[in-house]
């Protein structure tokens, strides 16, 4: 099956859906083939990509794990729970 | 979109009747809730936005799971169950009624990336992302996002949640979650791209006009 021709607005409409892994497989292929050729598409890809990484990156966790855990705990027997 | 589980639940009833699970009910908690206590604990701060209030509704989040374990469908995903019983919670505590969004066209706020995106180029700010001193300004950004952005922002992009999952513990419709997730981000590289320029961060890059005014060359 041939894949689709998508043009570069095409692409950036569904850029987002792209990188999140959100397309169907056959409209992914057709924004992937796109990338590949297109040197104004590709940067614009690069770019988002290097923003959703530094998004994941700036998880914060909680200063105090083990309290909570041992306090979650400490709540739930008190409510009955034996495991 | 509303989650019918009565039909799932009574498909699973009549499985786990056929083959017990050996565990208990306590037992299956422990080895099926517990685990998400990070994860929680993470979504719990980027709602509160304060530790102690975190922990408050951690611990909550999970003597109401607790009790209601019996209405968890085994097999579902149970990390986005505690999210959904997590959220609430807050929202109901808090009392804050979520501003009503108008609607956005998700490829409008796509292209609106694209053109940040050329702006950031001409400031010489490409690489801005991948820069590690603009972490904090990243934490920062997202704790400065409206609620109906922050919440979605934080389940797909740091809690890695499918649109699909997101919509259903924030019981909105999927096109709403893609919506206020693209606008979520728009604002968040806007924000951060002018963080960028006022730090000088592109400055590595002087505009071809700014260089000929300094140069020493006549």
């Amino acid at each position: 099956m041939m894949t689709e021709m998508l043009d570069c607005d095409a692409v950036m409409r569904q850029l987002w859906d792209y990188l999140d892994g959100e397309l169907t497989p056959d409209r992914e292929e057709a924004v992937r083939a796109h990338l590949v050729v297109c040197n104004r598409c590709h940067p614009q890809h690069d770019f988002e990509q290097s923003f959703l990484r530094a998004l994941s990156a700036s998880r914060r966790e909680h200063s105090r794990p083990d309290a909570i855990k041992a306090r979650v705990l400490a709540t739930l027997r008190a409510d009955g729970f034996a495991a | 979109m509303p989650w019918n589980q009565e039909p799932l639940k009574r498909l699973i009833r009549k499985v786990i009747g056929a083959s017990p699970d050996p565990r208990t009910p306590d037992e299956r908690f422990r080895d099926e809730a517990l685990p998400h206590l990070p994860a929680v604990t993470r979504f719990a701060l980027s709602l509160t936005r304060d530790e102690s209030d975190a922990e408050d509704l951690v611990q909550e989040t999970y003597l109401k799971a607790f009790r209601a374990w019996d209405q968890f469908v085994p097999g579902s995903e149970c990390r986005a169950w505690l999210f959904t019983i997590c959220r609430n919670t807050h929202f109901r505590t808090s009392r804050r009624e979520q501003r009503v969004v108008a609607h956005e066209d998700a490829e409008l706020e796509a292209l609106g990336a694209a053109a940040l995106h050329t702006a950031a180029q001409a400031d010489g700010l490409d690489d801005v992302f991948a820069r590690t001193e603009v972490m904090e300004a990243v934490r920062a950004a997202v704790d400065a996002l409206p609620d109906p952005f922050r919440e979605v922002v934080v389940l797909v992009d740091l809690e890695e949640q499918s649109y699909e999952d997101a919509a259903r513990i924030l019981e909105i419709p999927k096109g709403t979650v893609r919506s206020r997730l693209f606008r979520g981000r728009r604002l968040l590289q806007e924000r951060l791209i002018k963080h960028a320029r006022d730090a000088g961060l592109g400055a590595g890059k002087t505009p071809e006009i700014m260089r000929k005014g300094t140069s020493n060359d006549d």
